[in-house]
């Protein structure tokens, strides 16, 4: 569309953003994937950096610590955002029913994700309390169980509390995914289902389900590229503890820098992480735009 | 770049508005313009007729600048607009949608072009007063866009393009989006306008009504490029091709197989009919196309118009006996269907004719208003 | 068609649990800020306080004594923080959303600018350290709104494009035709057009800046620029003495992003739905 002068303007009109993220985003990358090849170290003194080849990357990837911490963030990543989309679907469905409040309900869903992740983390951190939680004494009252436990101070139960409390937060988003997809299904095409004598499970699987596979899948792996940077609610809720049982990839890195000043290997554990990352964000992008050209078509 | 030819006087300079030189536009692979050729003399009003597609809109959007071309000159006032912006084209454009800015009142959507230029207030207010006036919209001058109906956001999008006076107006299906009554009442306000300002007017539209009532010169378009160039009364009795001479004229042109044997320079046309007689016609004033040919099947075009049960005796109509297939009164006109030639032509019966579905009622066809069309290449012979 | 008595039990029962699922974690946070620090240490706890105790707002508003200054000047850095980011962002995004979506730039660039606020921040966070402590810019409120700037500006960009996509192009084709610079348009003629998208890029913006926590932490380190994520953190790290300040202190930072939330929800949800969904 028109001529040159607004093809010169596209540059100026793209100038200031491309400026903002080349500082605050590219440089610092290739500068933290420089690092990963040398033996730099975060030091008051003026000290000499030496280039080592991929040494630190033998390392990381012979880092027995680092390699569970990755499979840790792995764990936590999936089994949350399972949980979420699982959660997510069967409340979407549950909110696309009519019923008395329904659209209170449908309000009121969105209160978690408007909780900031820190006041998530402190406010769970306080009903997992060893003596004083909400949930030692409600299930106490109920009789599930008989002592208080320790429920983040134990590794073996740390994790999954730590998954619970981001599941509560996040679940939101699924739920208003699916459900603005189950709102596009004509509603003809499930009468007629109906009418032709499927069942709730059939209609469910041959109908709904392959409706709101594409956006559910979408938005799952946005939160599983979300939910794999994890830093914030570990760091409030167990600062990566008990016995490392909730050390994720970004909280070991953030320790390899600040904890331990190893700012060399620290970024090639960094670029590791980002590596994974970039996967994921492929996996999106493709999955994204399969689903536009489906529904564009 | 080709370079334009230079106008050798004064007169010439003033009296083209527009010229369109072996325009090609290319979205990718498919060319949708080819070779264009378009003049504009000054008070003229072009009207760029064709079915969706045709291209015409590309054309308009390469003439205001908002498209690029991909080849050939567009000249303004006898500049080489080509390259430049519309802005610096000194054209104003009416959007088919209005465009219209819905932020702002009547008066500032009126104005915007002279604000863009930087005219003072005090300036600006009579030039909007006195477009608004030309109108008739003065009393709506402070609302806002969604307060004023169709025909008042018409009137609106008109005053924004002749506030600043341009040298060429272009209109891009302006009445589409109007009632049909709207419609008519619009294209008559657009004529009466044309004719005051003596303002020079490209206009796109499919309709071809609008084309002829509007229009003092016509460019039937189809397929990317030019099929015919002339006047309305042009365009409609010596249609250049099959397809300007199906497009133009509701309802359109019935263009029948038919075989001629000329005898003496006297064309004998037959016409196949389905469960009756051939139709046999002659034409004592074929073109001379026609009686090169001498003997052999052809297309003939005949208006409904020159098909009629007019009585009144005249030397060119041949009366002959027709089966009327289907009659549909339209008041001021009645329309029957006769199986011939292939097709179903129309023809334009009295208003009050008492004919009958079923009926056989005799048929003056008007000899001199006969075209004839090569089969093959769709020309007229 | 009748729903059989089984099936509205059944909906409702399910209706009755999610509910609880949500709001009971959100009630008793609440509930905690005004029970006496008594009916919260006591084992099984006190549900309902023995008294409504709201003395611990009153003191994190007050400057004098308590924890005023600590609290209200972490609110006073989100508020700059977020809101100056926001507006950053937005100001930045505009003209590029308008160069993606009416002047044929690259869908590969505005990928890749999404792409690079999906890397995990661990990524960038050391080079920033450094850039920044180079220019003493470090526990400063510019820095946080320069780097939340470029966290926000790719989703506000991809928000505003998609936005920008579907207003009539015919309106903007007219003001080029009456002369106006492309600057000029989007000032007079596209901005006034998407002030509803507008709105709703900002208020996402808003939360996501308002939520913030890692580069908070990293970069600043005392009153004059912590932000509430960070604050937050500091109150309940440590030897806490009474659980409902710190309670108070997240309904607190709760109640703006839970109001934007419930007020806007149909441009939060239309835009969180568009922005997860479409690539």
């Amino acid at each position: 569309m028109f001529g040159q002068r607004q093809k010169r303007e596209k540059w100026f009109l793209l100038a200031p953003a491309m400026m903002l993220l080349a500082l605050i985003t590219l440089l610092p990358l290739v500068k933290t994937l420089w690092l990963s090849f040398t033996d730099a170290r975060i030091t008051a003194l003026e000290t000499t950096v030496q280039f080592i080849g991929i040494e630190n990357y033998r390392y990381a990837l012979t880092d027995t610590e680092f390699l569970d911490a990755i499979g840790r963030t792995l764990y936590f990543t999936f089994v949350s955002v399972g949980l979420e989309g699982f959660l997510g679907v069967g409340i979407a469905l549950l909110l696309n029913q009519k019923f008395r409040g329904c659209f209170i309900l449908r309000a009121v869903i969105i209160l978690p994700w408007a909780v900031p992740t820190i006041v998530n983390a402190v406010a769970w951190r306080m009903i997992y309390h060893p003596e004083y939680g909400a949930l030692n004494s409600m299930l106490f009252q109920l009789g599930f169980i008989d002592n208080y436990r320790s429920w983040i101070g134990d590794p073996a139960t740390a994790m999954n509390m730590v998954i619970l409390a981001d599941v509560w937060k996040n679940f939101p988003l699924i739920v208003y995914v699916t459900l603005a997809a189950l709102q596009t299904i004509p509603g003809d095409l499930l009468k007629a289902a109906a009418v032709e004598g499927a069942g709730a499970i059939k209609r469910f699987r041959s109908i709904v389900l392959p409706w709101i596979v594409g956006p559910l899948l979408v938005v799952m792996v946005l939160r599983t590229i979300e939910a794999f940077r994890v830093f914030d609610i570990v760091y409030v809720m167990t600062r990566g503890g008990p016995a490392d049982s909730t050390k994720t990839a970004s909280f070991y890195v953030y320790q390899e820098y600040f904890s331990y000043l190893r700012s060399g290997s620290g970024a090639s554990y960094a670029v590791l992480v980002a590596g994974i990352s970039a996967v994921l964000i492929l996996a999106y992008y493709s999955g994204a735009r399969r689903q536009n050209a489906g529904t564009r078509a | 770049m080709p370079s334009l030819q230079k106008p050798d006087n004064e007169t010439s300079i003033s009296s083209k508005i527009l010229e369109v030189r072996g325009l090609h536009k290319k979205f990718g692979e498919v060319e949708v313009l080819k070779n264009i050729n378009v003049d504009l003399d000054d008070g003229d009003f072009l009207v760029l007729v064709g079915p969706s597609g045709c291209g015409k809109s590309t054309l308009l959007s390469c003439i205001a600048g908002l498209t690029e071309t991909t080849s050939g000159v567009i000249s303004i006032g006898g500049d080489d607009v080509t390259t430049l912006d519309p802005a610096q084209r000194d054209i104003a454009m009416v959007f088919q949608s209005y465009a219209l800015f819905p932020n702002m009142t009547v008066a500032e959507n009126i104005g915007f072009g002279l604000e863009v230029r930087r005219v003072p207030l005090v300036e600006r207010k009579p030039l909007v007063e006195k477009a608004a006036a030309l109108l008739k919209i003065e009393d709506l001058l402070d609302r806002k866009p969604a307060h004023l109906s169709g025909g008042q956001r018409q009137r609106v999008a008109m005053g924004r393009a002749l506030v600043r006076d341009p040298k060429l107006f272009l209109f891009d299906e302006p009445l589409s989006n109007l009632d049909a009554k709207l419609r008519v009442t619009m294209r008559t306000e657009i004529k009466r306008l044309h004719k005051r300002l003596g303002a020079s007017i490209i206009y796109v539209t499919h309709d071809q009504i609008e084309a002829m009532t509007l229009a003092t010169k016509i460019v039937v378009m189809e397929d990317g490029v030019v099929q015919q160039t002339g006047t309305p009364r042009e365009i409609y009795n010596n249609p250049v091709n099959m397809f300007v001479a199906g497009f133009m004229g509701a309802p359109s042109m019935n263009l029948m197989q038919a075989d001629i044997v000329v005898k003496n320079d006297v064309a004998h046309i037959t016409i196949e009919r389905e469960n009756d007689q051939p139709l046999v016609l002659q034409d004592d004033a074929p073109p001379s196309a026609v009686l090169d040919r001498q003997n052999g099947s052809l297309v003939l075009g005949i208006r409904p118009e020159s098909m009629t049960d007019s009585t009144a005796p005249d030397k060119q109509v041949r009366i002959v006996d027709c089966l009327l297939d289907v009659v549909e009164p339209a008041g001021s006109d009645t329309y029957a269907v006769i199986k011939m030639g292939g097709i179903e032509a129309i023809a334009r019966l009295h208003g009050e004719a008492s004919v009958k579905q079923g009926e056989r009622t005799g048929i003056g066809f008007n000899m001199s208003r006969l075209s004839y069309f090569d089969p093959d290449t769709g020309l007229r012979l | 068609m009748n729903r059989s008595i089984k099936y509205s039990i059944f909906l409702y029962a399910t209706a009755v649990l999610v509910t609880l699922f949500t709001l009971l974690p959100l009630v008793w946070i609440f509930l905690m800020s005004i029970s006496s620090p008594h009916d919260l240490t006591k084992a099984p706890l006190e549900w309902i306080p023995s008294e409504f105790d709201f003395s611990r707002y009153g003191r994190l508003v007050d400057l004098d004594n308590g924890s005023g200054e600590r609290f209200l000047s972490a609110l006073r850095n989100s508020l700059m923080t977020a809101g100056g980011a926001t507006f950053i962002a937005l100001l930045v995004a505009v003209p590029a959303a308008y160069a993606f979506s009416r002047r044929n730039a690259s869908m590969a660039l505005l990928f890749a600018f999404l792409a690079t606020i999906m890397m995990p921040p661990i990524t960038y966070i050391l080079p920033l350290y450094d850039i920044f402590s180079q220019f003493g810019m470090l526990n400063s409120t510019t820095t946080l709104i320069i780097v939340y700037s470029a966290m926000l500006l790719p989703f506000a960009t991809w928000l505003m494009k998609s936005n920008i996509d579907v207003l009539p192009v015919e309106v903007e084709h007219a003001a080029f035709m009456e002369g106006a610079s492309t600057l000029f348009t989007l000032r007079r003629v596209v901005l006034p057009l998407a002030r509803p998208a507008i709105a709703a890029t900002a208020i996402l913006s808003f939360l996501v800046a308002w939520d913030e926590f890692f580069y908070a932490l990293i970069f600043t380190n005392d009153l004059t620029a912590k932000t509430l994520s960070v604050a937050i953190a500091d109150f309940s790290a440590g030897r806490v003495t009474d659980y409902g300040v710190v309670a108070a202190v997240g309904v607190l930072a709760t109640l703006p992003p839970a109001f934007l939330a419930i007020c806007f929800q149909k441009f939060i949800v239309s835009g969180l739905v568009a922005g997860s969904v479409k690539g």
